[in-house]
């Protein structure tokens, strides 16, 4: 399906917005969210449309439309919090954390325990968030924040049929295929924590979610994509957790780069010297500061597995990857 | 050539090096580093009145008058906000208010409370200065003024006292990913050393999450001021609350990523004041619930 241009309402209960929307590109970015650019333009950003809706006697609208070059990197965007009451903005009416609702007048809260269920069992990952004001939402390659500065029942509505008119007529393409290499559990009992997974391909990305280090040791970039999730051990209520990095480059010769600039960095009392033109599989376990590190590399994609609590948690999750 | 460090890592952070690895200035300046602390603990009040927002957060200024005359007296010992005042800056000075700008920016009634309670105090209203901007504000003033607003910030960890001043380096996005633990080299510029008075955080309605944007989930109404002399010892308060909210949130501990490096490198590197809350002494007035001190 061709995607199209969303069509916004003019008017939306009390709220009406200009003709026409304002536009940054990657130049203006920084004027317009100083110290937040960088977010976007780590990810393969076009432009971004916005409107301020407004009415008489009520707090405004902001809706930023955010316009990617690829639907991944619009899922990568939605993908860096997954808190909020899931919603279905297909149809007439909204669905809201799994109940049909003709705009419910409070927000549906669900608890930490039932939100990590709905996040492992659903069999798609959400398309759109809400929560106090805040509709998030991923259409194809359009990334979009539908904020109202003063949430009331009134600029709920609003929200969510702004969130409609977004997405109406557009594409569903489904999420990176990078997020299927992903296994759902790792023997013995580590579990995907789904609602914790993120998509990316910047380094300041992934340390706002797993800190590694100041410098970009993994040589991420535009042409590179990574994923990133917690596994949990099961019944362990949280307590026992490793972290899994997979990381694609474009091709075998900068995962090599990468992976030797990782070592260079971060594990620089193990040197490791590839070969440039070099192939094959190799896997790899030490013992640092926060537990044991093994990664494993393939081609052009490398897989990591931090904090496990022993040699051999490690060496058996770096063995199934 | 000097050499070349190596870059800061999780694991320099793990094993508490970071301040043999915070490389050079990027001022470059060699005094920029270790500067000397002051002995002794630091004092930080947090006064906290649940009646300082509505419902809709809207800012209530008498309330808010009169929690700030509270910080002023608990923080100095002194019996009126004039004298307080009077502890801090002199007729004399240019006084420079620094709020912070943006994301989750300061009220504006914060502002003008302490500009208010400035004149009520003497002080004459042109000898108040906007100081939140580039090199050339600092340079007008004889006197700062922090104001910084409580929030976390996703390329820092935390964005509240130490990232107060990163405009006065004339190169902020230079502080903003792999140097964002130099943050604390700004407060040692010549035109800003030692001329920050008092710094009073804005915690009435903070941001625990990183952003950039304001994602309203992770605000709440703290409804408090937070002050001292000590810039590092703030931050570590601040930090306390921001990360105990933050476990409130998920009911399990969620560490703020990246770790906050500029606070730790704040005290070890260039001693603008201590980060061991066993060296921090926090007087706390008024609403008790949801102090979030653990």
């Amino acid at each position: 399906m061709q995607e199209s241009k969303p069509t916004l309402p003019k008017t939306v209960g009390l709220w009406t917005r200009p003709d026409s929307p304002k536009l940054v590109t990657a130049k203006n970015i920084f004027d317009y969210m100083d110290g937040a650019g960088e977010l976007y333009i780590g990810y393969r950003f076009d432009h971004l449309e916005y409107y301020e809706y407004k009415a008489q006697n009520q707090n405004g609208i902001l809706v930023e439309l955010y316009f990617m070059k690829t639907s991944d990197d619009a899922f990568g965007l939605l993908s860096l919090d997954w808190e909020g009451e899931r919603v279905e903005l297909a149809g007439d009416s909204v669905e809201m954390a799994g109940k049909t609702e003709k705009m419910a007048a409070e927000p549906v809260r669900l608890s930490k325990s039932l939100r990590s269920k709905a996040a492992r069992e659903g069999s798609s990952w959400p398309r759109a968030l809400y929560g106090e004001g805040l509709l998030r939402l991923w259409s194809d390659t359009i990334y979009a924040r539908i904020m109202a500065h003063q949430e009331t029942l009134e600029s709920k509505k609003a929200v969510l049929a702004i969130g409609r008119s977004i997405i109406k007529d557009r594409g569903n393409p489904p999420p990176p295929k990078l997020l299927k290499k992903l296994p759902n559990s790792f023997p013995e009992d580590w579990m995907l924590g789904k609602d914790r997974t993120s998509y990316f391909r910047s380094y300041l990305v992934l340390n706002s979610i797993y800190y590694l280090g100041q410098e970009n040791m993994l040589n991420l970039d535009l042409n590179s994509e990574a994923v990133t999730s917690p596994y949990e051990k099961k019944d362990s209520g949280g307590e026992k957790r490793v972290h899994f990095l997979l990381l694609q480059y474009p091709g075998n010769k900068q995962a090599r780069q990468a992976l030797g600039h990782f070592h260079k960095v971060y594990l620089p009392e193990h040197p490791i010297f590839f070969q440039s033109d070099s192939s094959g599989e190799i896997s790899n376990i030490f013992l640092i500061e926060d537990g044991w590190l093994g990664y494993k590399i393939k081609d052009n994609t490398i897989a990591f597995i931090f904090e496990c609590p022993d040699q051999k948690t490690a060496r058996t999750i770096i063995n199934q990857v | 050539m000097p050499h070349k460090r190596r870059s800061l890592t999780r694991r320099d952070f793990l094993r508490g090096t970071l301040g043999a690895t915070v490389g050079t200035s990027l001022i470059g300046t060699k005094w920029l580093r270790a500067g000397r602390k002051a002995a002794g603990s630091s004092l930080v009040t947090i006064v906290r009145d649940k009646g300082a927002m509505d419902a809709s957060n809207n800012v209530n200024p008498e309330v808010l008058k009169t929690m700030l005359d509270q910080t002023l007296t608990k923080l100095t010992g002194k019996k009126t906000a004039k004298d307080a005042w009077l502890s801090f800056v002199k007729p004399e000075d240019t006084i420079g208010l620094v709020p912070t700008p943006h994301l989750n920016p300061t009220h504006k009634e914060v502002v003008d409370a302490v500009r208010s309670s400035l004149i009520d105090a003497g002080i004459p209203e042109n000898k108040i200065l906007d100081a939140q901007g580039g090199p050339d504000k600092p340079k007008a003033c004889t006197a700062l003024i922090g104001l910084p607003a409580l929030k976390a910030h996703w390329l820092t960890g935390i964005g509240t006292v130490m990232k107060l001043y990163i405009l006065y380096s004339g190169r902020p996005s230079n502080y903003h990913d792999q140097n964002n633990s130099k943050l604390g080299e700004i407060w040692n510029l010549p035109f800003v050393k030692g001329k920050t008075r008092l710094v009073l955080v804005d915690a009435l309605h903070p941001l625990c999450d990183k952003g950039p944007q304001v994602n309203p989930r992770y605000k709440w109404a703290y409804n408090g001021l937070i002050a001292g002399t000590d810039p590092v010892a703030l931050d570590t308060v601040c930090l306390r609350i921001i990360t105990e909210k933050r476990k409130d949130i998920r009911g399990e501990p969620w560490p703020l990523s990246p770790p906050p490096l500029c606070v730790e490198a704040a005290d070890k590197v260039y001693g603008l004041g201590t980060s061991n809350w066993d060296k921090i002494k926090v007087e706390l007035s008024g609403w008790k619930e949801g102090v979030l001190l653990g």
